[in-house]
Formats: structure tokens, sequence, C-alpha cells
């Protein structure tokens, strides 16, 4: 009962979000100078009627909360527009990339989770030693490369020099696609282990020297058994909190690993409609970056109680 | 013609934009550059033109080829750019053949007739079919070319049917287009796009995704469209019922992947992942040279490096600043930083390479009795200073596209400062600096932009038929009545060598009065790799089905 409730508001306050951003995606590309069209003639010299007509086939001559309406019930029925640089219906242009950048996340994400948890756990049972110094220094320094300068060192190490990994990509079928976005989903990774990483160390810190902690040591229980049980599972909020901060800055932090990498997913595509003024291609990704981002910080609310009592008893995590 | 993407050569993929907020577009920029560069920068690479590479061994099962960017579409009557045409060559033809020396020979049309100088009667092949089997009728001539002047369809090579009345079958196998006025540069156009012959009952069954990638095409090219894998690659697959057995493809597949970002694609090569590309960064040459994954070749091209004036009510308005600027300009210098001094300097705006059909005298005309502009910092500083222009500040636009827009503009300013102009260098995103070329409110405010300008016919009347007053491409409004005369003269005269007479004059009043400034020409560069050879490296690969003659080496 309690947990229907809790999912209905959170549905009702998604719906909401949504909306509102859809009238800030809408709108804001009115905030851009240019004119579609004139992209779309990309300099030749058109006929004289060929602009007018244009102009109308796209819809552009009409009142703009007209276009908005149109624009709205049409993704409502899954029709998102039709891409100004491909001619093509946007639902076809952005599904035929989309596998690749999920992909590309879930496995930059596994990455972050087990290279990020791990160090993060290992620094903590270390606390103050040299390993947890060191480990923090490594995170700090693998924090500070930009994901393209990651990018950049890989390709030239292992696909270029040792031939390991293709230079570019995607592959054809799920392990050969596996295999191509090996190097992208590491550099991908990379920015956000750190922060994964010295949360899991702080998160873990803090619950370490629990005074319930303390007592169940006392009472002989295993370490593994206090870790798992008692100082890991207060510790996961903050972490779940941060992985869902994460699946945006993954999803913008795409564009620029996909461009380094040729390979073709919704950043590089996202990047490219913008300079392109393809606003139903851009409009389209916006929204769809920002209901994963608000879809999957709404599970993690869900969840949270489950994982972390405290929460539901209206305590709070920290 | 072209755009910016003339310039994709060394078009870098990492091209953010205002979106992502973090605009710090100089560290991005610094990205684009960063790659590890086997030979320090500012040195010059030894290149000579190749018109024919060694003739393959055999045939070869499969190669790929890197492109800096995906077709926005392949439909004929949109595709106007180096990424489209390349791909389009192979798969569709026109009624004409551009050839790689950027000579005209019969294509769908077996010959033509120009019974008077209103008419055009094209002849078309018979036993020709399309890539379903359907035989190639006159109506699927007429279907096609109609599709260019309607306005529904706002084709990119309107220009070369704007002067067309009428487009009318004739005879069972024959195809008459009327003109309102003597036009000679509608049946060189008939080489490019402009001339592609598509299916009529395609087009009616594709409708509005016709060309996309899921319409896709249906031509009578040496190769059929196999796959197209958005934002991926292209696969075209051998069509072996192709008529002419001169050019039946050495290969039974190809495919075209896009690698946006120059060191990606350079990368590949490097490795031997693919197995070439056009229009490779000068500045990778070296390291590609030094790969051993293959050879780079320099192709003969129709193209110029220009910077546009795009405002003549401003000081360069006046033609001594004009003079002055390009003066100013170490254009030997330019050339050695852009291209690794790959290419000559020009003081006029065609190649000679377009110039194939003119009289010798047209050709001395236009290349030798003209005036050179040579670097000369004091005699340009004494023109500004008595023009009265001094201390007045122009616009430039530039993109972050290629390392050559970066320098061009830096040498540019850095010119005008040297003969007492100000210049303030506006860095924009690529797509709008591509509105500058057809968007007039773009323009406004803006002095000069950079451009390579390249011609898709055999004539060198295709550039100063773009110079003419009131033209959509006279970017500056520059009028010159004389000229004008000339040019449309020309433009009625079918003869090409006397037609090259007066094209020379046009270039000659062209080179006095600079409406653009023209810096230098350079060659195609290409790159195959260590499996492949056979294609004759030229800019003709935009019409010319080159794909077809490459087999092993």
């Amino acid at each position: 009962m309690m947990l229907a409730r809790r999912i209905g508001g959170k549905l009702g306050s998604l719906v909401l979000t949504l909306f509102l951003v859809s009238l800030l995606v809408f709108f804001s590309r009115f905030l851009v100078p240019g004119d579609p069209v004139s992209f779309l003639l990309r300099g030749r010299k058109p006929s004289p009627e060929a602009v007018a007509l244009v102009t109308e086939q796209y819809g552009l001559n009409l009142p703009v909360w007209q276009q908005y309406v149109n624009w709205f019930t049409g993704m409502l029925q899954g029709d998102f527009g039709r891409s100004l640089q491909y001619r093509q219906d946007v639902s076809v242009v952005i599904g035929e990339r989309l596998p690749v950048t999920l992909m590309l996340v879930v496995m930059a994400g596994l990455i972050i989770g087990v290279l990020g948890l791990t160090s993060g756990i290992i620094a903590s049972l270390n606390r103050g030693r040299p390993l947890d110094r060191s480990i923090l220094i490594g995170l700090t320094v693998l924090g500070a490369i930009p994901s393209f300068v990651g990018a950049i060192v890989l390709i030239a190490i292992f696909a270029v020099q040792l031939g390991w990994f293709p230079t570019f990509g995607s592959g054809e079928g799920f392990s050969d696609m596996v295999y191509h976005l090996t190097l992208p989903s590491i550099a991908l990774a990379l920015v956000f282990v750190v922060l994964v990483g010295k949360v899991t160390r702080s998160s873990m810190v803090e619950q370490l020297g629990r005074e319930h902690v303390e007592v169940a040591t006392s009472r002989g229980l295993r370490r593994g058994t206090v870790i798992r049980r008692h100082v890991f599972r207060n510790a996961i909020g903050p972490i779940l909190t941060v992985s869902g901060l994460l699946v945006a800055g993954l999803l913008v932090a795409s564009s620029i690993v996909e461009a380094a990498f040729g390979v073709a997913g919704i950043g590089s595509l996202l990047v490219q409609s913008v300079d392109r003024l393809d606003f139903p291609v851009v409009q389209a990704i916006v929204l769809l970056v920002v209901t994963a981002f608000v879809v999957v910080n709404g599970i993690i609310d869900v969840l949270e109680p489950w994982i972390d009592p405290r929460s539901a008893a209206g305590g709070s995590a920290r | 013609m072209s755009t910016s993407r003339t310039a994709s050569t060394r078009r870098s993929a990492r091209r953010r934009t205002a979106f992502i907020a973090v605009g710090v577009a100089s560290a991005l920029a610094l990205s684009a550059c960063s790659a590890p560069a086997s030979q320090e920068q500012g040195g010059t690479v030894d290149w000579e033109l190749t018109t024919q590479t060694a003739a393959p061994s055999g045939d070869i099962d499969s190669y790929s080829w890197a492109s800096y960017a995906e077709p926005y579409t392949l439909d004929y009557a949109y595709a106007f750019d180096y990424a489209d045409n390349q791909v389009l060559a192979n798969v569709c033809e026109s009624l004409l053949r551009l050839n790689p020396d950027y000579t005209l020979s019969p294509g769908l049309a077996e010959s033509f007739e120009r019974p008077d100088p209103l008419t055009w009667v094209y002849n078309i092949r018979s036993g020709v079919t399309f890539h379903d089997g359907t035989p190639l009728t006159a109506a699927d001539v007429v279907a096609s070319m109609n599709r260019i002047i309607d306005p529904a369809v706002g084709s990119a090579w309107y220009s070369v049917y704007q002067n067309v009345v009428s487009i009318e079958q004739t005879g069972d196998m024959q195809v008459t287009v009327k003109t309102g006025i003597p036009d000679s540069q509608f049946n060189l156009g008939m080489g490019g796009s402009a001339g592609v012959i598509e299916s009529a009952a395609t087009l009616a069954a594709a409708g509005t995704d016709y060309g996309n990638s899921s319409g896709l095409v249906n031509c009578t090219g040496p190769f059929s469209i196999e796959d197209w894998q958005q934002g991926e690659s292209i696969t075209l697959k051998r069509n072996d019922n192709y008529w002419d057995p001169e050019l039946t493809a050495k290969s039974g597949e190809v495919k075209f992947v896009f690698i946006n970002d120059s060191t990606a694609r350079v990368n590949a090569l490097k490795s031997g992942d693919v197995d070439g590309a056009w229009m490779i960064p000068f500045d990778a040459v070296p390291q590609l040279r030094d790969s051993g994954a293959g050879d780079v070749y320099f192709g003969m091209s129709t193209a110029v490096s220009n910077l546009v004036v795009s405002n003549l009510d401003g000081p360069l308005g006046d033609p001594n600043v004009r003079k002055a600027l390009l003066m100013a300009i170490d254009r030997k210098g330019v050339l050695n930083a852009a291209s690794k001094g790959v290419g000559e300097i020009s003081d006029v705006h065609t190649t000679k390479s377009v110039w194939g059909g003119a009289s010798d005298a047209a050709v001395t005309e236009a290349f030798d009795n003209i005036e050179n502009y040579p670097y000369d910092i004091d005699a340009a500083k004494k023109l500004v200073e008595e023009s009265g222009f001094a201390g007045e500040e122009l616009t430039y636009v530039t993109a972050p596209i290629g390392s050559d827009f970066n320098i061009i503009a830096q040498a540019t300013a850095a010119a005008a400062e040297a003969i007492g102009l100000k210049v303030n260098i506006k860095t924009v995103t690529p797509g709008a600096y591509t509105a500058l070329f057809s968007d007039p409110s773009a323009r406004e405010g803006v002095d000069l932009f950079y451009t390579v300008w390249y011609l898709s016919s055999p004539d060198p009347l295709e550039m100063y038929g773009v110079l003419r007053t009131g033209e959509f491409s006279n970017y500056g409004n520059w009028s010159n009545p004389e000229f004008d005369a000339i040019v449309s003269e020309a433009l009625g005269v079918d003869d090409p060598a006397a037609r090259s007479e007066l094209t020379a004059k046009a270039q000659v009043i062209a080179n006095a009065e600079l409406p653009w400034l023209p810096l230098f020409t350079g060659p195609m560069p290409m790159f195959m790799g260590e499996r492949v050879t056979g294609v004759a490296p030229s800019i003709a690969f935009l019409y010319y089905p080159w794909a077809a003659t490459i087999g092993a080496r």
C-alpha cells in the first residue's frame, strides 16, 4: 500500500517534469539563431518557389504554439517528426543509434561499478594506510583525464600500436559490439570511477565508525559478515544517489567518446544535429535523456527503502 | 561549387556546440590537434599529381573505404556534397559521364544533339536495366529530370535547370529538353547528379523515403546498395548485369564506413582497418607514409581556396583595399602551414583542369595575361593609406572545421593588421558557417569568410556565372556590367573553344577586380592501403564510378 502510493506519487511528478521539460525543449529552439530551411538548402540556389514549399512541408510556417501542439500530440502517438538532415522519421534515425549508446553506457556503468566500488571499499578498509592513499591518488589522477584525452591515448596504444582493438565503429552482432565498445566504454568510465570510488570510500568510512558496527564486531560476528550486513548495506544510499546522477553525465559524455571512436550513437548524433539545426532530432534526444534520468532516479527513490530501511522510517541516510 | 564541406577534408568530428554547456571551445579545439603526430609541425611534404594508379592484379571480394561523414541522403536531387556524391557516383548514373580527366563522354544517353540553340535532344541507351531488373525507358528519364525543377522537391541542383522550360519524351528512346535562352551549361551539368536517372516506379513507390536509409535507391550503376546501417556504414554490392564491360566492378562489395573524426580516420587507415579514403588531412600525410600501410596519392582537383568578400559597402568595397589585403597575405607561408605546402598560389578563381575544351589562346589569356599579387606589405600599406580606410575594422567569420580554417583566419587578421586595418575574428559553429552560403541574414555585418570552391562541370564558366549581378552565390553583391555581359554572352555560345575566349575575358576582369580573393589551388589527396589499387585519383570521384575500378593490388 505504502509502496503503491509512493510509486503513484513518483509517476505524477515524473509526468509533470516531462511536460515542463517538453515545453522547455521545444521553445529553446527559438533562442538558437539560424534558419533550418537555409540549412536544408546547404548553400545551393533553390528554385524561387522551393523555399516556401519546403517551409510548409516541415510545418515551419505554422504559429509557434500550433507547432508545439502538433509535435506533442505526434509524440504521444510515437511520431517524433522528420529529421531535416536525413529526410527520414526521427524514430528511425534515433532507433538505429540507440542500441549502441545503451550498450556503451551499460558497459561503462559496469566498469564504473566494479572499479569504483572495489577501490572505494578497499580504500575504506585500509583507511589511513599507504594503500588507501595510493588508491585515492590513483583515482584523482584518473578523474583528471578528460574523456577525449583518454580516448586518444587508448586508441594510440591499444588500437594503433598494439592492434588489439578496432580503431572505430561499433561492430555487428552482440559479441562484436562488446569488442568494439571495450575501449570507448573504458574512456567513458574513467572520469566517473573517481566519483563512485570516493563516495563509496567516504560512505563506508562513516559507517565503519558507527556504534552498531562495533557492537556487531564485539559480538564476535565475522568481519566479512559485519562489513556486508552492517557496513555496506548502510553505506549504499549515497552510492545509489550518485549512480542516479551518473546516468545523465554518462549520456552527455558519451557524445565526446562516440566522436573520438567513430561510434554512431545518440551522443554524436546530438552534437551533429544541434550544429545542423535539426530540431526534431535534438528535441527527441533531449527528451529521451531527461526521461532516462528522471526514470532512473525515480526507480532509485522507490528502491531505496528496501535497501536502506532507515530512509523508509523517515530517517536520513546520512 | 561547394560550401563548408569542401574543407571537410580536415573536418574534426569533435565539434561541440553551445548545447554542451561546457563551452570550452578552446580546450576542445585542442583535442583536435593533440593527436599523436609523428612529425613536427610546419614541415612540408613532397607531392606530385597522379592521374592513374597501378592496374589491379585481379578482382577482390571486398574492400572498405572511409568517409568523413555519413551521406545526408542518396537522393540525387539533394546529393551535393563530398559525403553524398562519393557513394552515389558508384550506384546511380547520369545521362553523360564525367571522367577523371574532366572530359564528358556518353552515359545513359548514348548520344545527344542540339538542333537549335534552345533545344537539347538526348538519345537514351537501350538494353540498360535498373538494379531491380526493370529496363531503362525514356519515361524514367523524364520523371527523373522533372524532379529537379519540382519546387516541392526543392532540389540542390536547380541552378543547372534554371533556364529549362520543358522536358518531354519525343521518341521511343528519346527525350528533348527546351530552354528559354541558349544555355551551354545545361548539357555540361548532365555529367553530375543533376543528370542522374532513377526508375520512375521506384520514385513513386518510395515517396518521401526515397534516397534515405529506409527507401534507398534503385539505379543503373556498377554497384547497387546492399545495406545502409545508419551512422555506421553503407555497403555496395557488384551489379552483375551492368551495361558497360569497361567499368564492371572489380570487387564483390565495397563498404563505406563513416568516421567523422579525422584522427580516428587516419588511425583506421594506418592500422589497415580501412583500405582507403578520399580527402585525407594534409597534416596526416607524413604519418600515413611512415606507417607503411599503403600509399598517398594526389589527384587532379578543380578546387580553389578563396576568401569570399561578402560586404562591398565597407572598406573592401574599394578594389584597391581588396588588392592590398591579398598582397599582405603571405600565401606561400599560409599554404605551407595549412596544407603542408601541397598546392600552388593562384591569382585567379579557376584551375587549369577545367579549361580542357579551351583554345590555347584563351588559356594563355586567362592564366598569363593577368595581374599577379605578390606578397608586398609596403605596397599594400600604401594602397590602404591612399584609400582612406586605414584604421577601419573588418569582420571575419570562421568555424572550427579544420586546421586550415584556423590558420587562414589568423593569417588574414595578421595581414590586415600589418597594413593598418583591424580584423575581428568571429568563430561560429560549422552549421552556422554553412548558413553563410544560403542565408543573406547570416552574412549581415560579415566582410570575409573562407571557402574552398570546386567546379562540378568541366567548364570555367561555371565559376564566373556565379559572380554575375544578383546571383545567389555572389555573396558580396559584386556588380560589373561589362563582366555580366561577357558571361551572359558566353553562356549562349555552344562551341567550347569560342566560349573559352569569352570566359578568359571574364577571368581577366575578375582577376583585376577581385570579387573574391583567390589564395591557392590544391590537389585532391587520397590514400589507398596495400590491398587495393586501380583508381584514377581525381575530384571526378564525385560523379564517376571510381569504386568499380578498384581491385586487388
